[in-house]
């Protein structure tokens, strides 16, 4: 193996070993947080660029799976006492389930149609949430039990926790990328009708796709739940988390795997820092802002985000310009032609 | 190496071992407008089958109902003694039922290695979840690219071929899924003569290794060079079907291609 290649496949380890190191050497407790929200917007962008990127479905959903999973969560913790740190896998579960029911249904349409749907299983979850008063608390949410142990180390414990979810959900990307089904969810998303008369199961290549993206939208909704020690339905369902997750994944690169973690790094440490710019009074209007000139700047000069971009621009060569197959007149065996015997 | 080599094993069919298609009384209407109504033909194993007829025949209706892209309103379509219509076109796919599209459809954005492994006939959670491509499907791609001239393009992005390399790559895919019958829309359709040549020295290589073709054409001079059985669509139904001196001959279908 040569040395471009073991850099081409290791080179993640380095940034790791360094995130892994820096609660370590005394990362102040701001720095935790905003490090902590990175890594979940991250995990949760990479989870929808499954379903948005690789499939080019674009859902709206994620943001009900990450509400759905706060509160299953949460009623998980407050009414048998489950520990959310333990139960977040089960509850992602729980709702890739509801996304293969919901999934069945919504991913027969596309496009617009598709969108619509999914933003209306988001608020027909958050409806519920507001309205099943005897179990959610209605809109004065649901209060959690603190964590039993030193305020000092939950940071680093939400911190370690994300950064995990957020390893997996790159470790899953990257398989998926390699693996059969990867291939078929792209053929999918370049043209689904060529896809099927392939051989590609559409069907239940887009449901299992749904149904992963929606795992990691859950798990993070669930931990977050745990990290606020509250869930309400304006907090559990807030518009900004579904298009932070679709924003960073269109500025990093849709599609691939490392475009929606470069996104979620670039674009949520700038808009944090916001608050160091602008007076504080207008911060959340003009981080609002930002998001949608973040946008219009990457849908008019990047359609393709910024990873893609940069790697043709400096790494890869020009597309080939091919020379017409040569053909040998009166050549007994037209199939032979063009061949390099 | 000779075609016969390149090919050898890589389309599977045993002798006596293939499957004829059967469509029995097919009716497709979109909303008023009846584009097939009780169309009844076959297409014998190991031959190859044309489907002609003027525009709006009903052709790529058949077509799609054959291939499982469109359910049809009445009857049904056999493949051996097994019912398919109502299938999805993927499981279609499975049944060895291969198609190619009128309109050239490769996956542009995709390299050629990529759109000829999409079509391989794999199932199970292992193979599905954990495998990429296996070095024996880059090798069967790799053959079937070097058959149909285009082995130099393996990695290369499909949306830089030209048209006539995409149909070709069109067709080399769909050998992919090891097919025992394939259904071919208007394969002639947009070629320069050079290539309609070479496409059909293809099909005739593949009839020849056992592989049955049902083709919707408009090149005349293509269908009754390759064709053995021709069959006549017009307005929904079949007005003839039989060898291509026979058909041409048929004054019905003089008549639905020139008028009184």
């Amino acid at each position: 193996m040569s040395a471009r290649r073991v850099l081409a496949i290791a080179w993640p380890v380095l940034p790791l070993v360094i995130l892994v190191a820096l609660p370590f050497n005394g990362l102040n407790g701001y720095l935790l947080a905003l490090l902590y929200y990175t890594f979940t917007y991250a995990a949760m962008s990479v989870g929808w660029n499954i379903i948005g990127g690789y499939t080019g479905y674009i859902s709206l959903a994620n943001l009900g799976f990450f509400g759905l999973g706060s509160y299953v969560a949460g009623l998980m913790l407050t009414h048998l006492g489950w520990p959310i740190l333990l139960t977040s896998p089960l509850v992602g579960i729980i709702c890739a389930l509801v996304a293969a029911a919901i999934g069945w249904v919504a991913l027969r349409t596309r496009g617009p149609s598709f969108v619509i749907v999914t933003l209306a299983f988001t608020f027909i979850v958050q409806f519920l949430a507001l309205n099943l008063k005897g179990i959610t608390g209605g809109s004065a949410g649901l209060y959690l039990p603190l964590l039993t142990m030193d305020p000092l180390l939950l940071g680093d414990l939400f911190y370690y926790y994300m950064l995990g979810v957020l390893v997996l959900a790159i470790a899953v990307a990257i398989g998926i990328r390699r693996s059969r089904f990867g291939l078929g969810l792209i053929a999918i998303r370049e043209d689904e009708g060529k896809a099927e008369g392939s051989g590609v199961n559409t069907s239940l290549f887009k449901i299992v796709a749904f149904m992963i993206s929606a795992w990691f939208a859950a798990v993070a909704g669930a931990i977050h739940a745990q990290y606020l020690n509250y869930v309400d339905p304006d907090l559990a369902f807030e518009l900004i988390i579904m298009l932070y997750m679709i924003v960073m994944t269109l500025l990093g690169s849709r599609g691939t795997v490392w475009g929606p973690v470069l996104g979620a790094f670039l674009l949520f440490p700038l808009q944090e820092s916001l608050v160091y710019w602008v007076p504080p009074a207008i911060a959340g209007e003009v981080h609002l802002a930002l998001l949608g000139v973040v946008l219009v700047l990457v849908a008019r000069f990047m359609p393709n985000g910024l990873l893609v971009t940069v790697q043709n621009l400096i790494g890869r060569p020009p597309p080939p310009r091919w020379e017409p197959v040569p053909v040998v007149a009166g050549e007994p065996t037209p199939a032979r032609a063009g061949r390099d015997e | 190496m000779s075609s016969n080599q390149l090919l050898e094993g890589l389309i599977p069919i045993a002798e006596g071992a293939s499957r004829s298609l059967h469509v029995r009384d097919v009716d497709k209407s979109f909303g008023g407008v009846r584009a097939l109504q009780s169309c009844t033909f076959d297409v014998s194993a190991r031959k190859i089958t044309a489907l002609i007829g003027p525009n709006g025949s009903g052709k790529t209706t058949a077509f799609n109902c054959i291939s499982g892209f469109y359910v049809p309103d009445r009857g049904a379509v056999m493949l051996g003694d097994r019912k398919i219509s109502g299938w999805s076109p993927s499981r279609i796919v499975h049944q060895r039922v291969a198609r190619t599209f009128q309109i050239t459809r490769v996956f542009k954005r995709m390299s050629v290695l990529e759109n000829m492994v999409v079509p391989v006939r794999r199932t199970g959670l292992k193979a599905m979840f954990w495998d990429g491509i296996q070095g024996h499907e880059r090798a069967r791609a790799e053959r079937l690219l070097e058959f149909v001239g285009l082995s130099h393009f393996i990695d290369s992005e499909a949306g830089h071929l030209s048209f006539g390399q995409q149909k070709l790559l069109e067709l080399a895919a769909a050998l992919m899924a090891e097919p025992e019958i394939m259904l071919l829309d208007e394969p002639s359709g947009g070629l320069n003569p050079i290539m309609i040549d070479r496409l059909a020295g293809y099909i005739r290589e593949l009839n020849q290794l056992g592989v049955t073709f049902l083709i919707v054409e408009h090149n005349m001079g293509f269908v009754m060079r390759l064709a053995d059985d021709v069959v006549v669509l017009h307005q929904g139904s079949v007005i003839s079907h039989g060898r291509p001196a026979e058909v041409r001959a048929d004054p019905a279908v003089l008549e639905a291609y020139l008028g009184n």
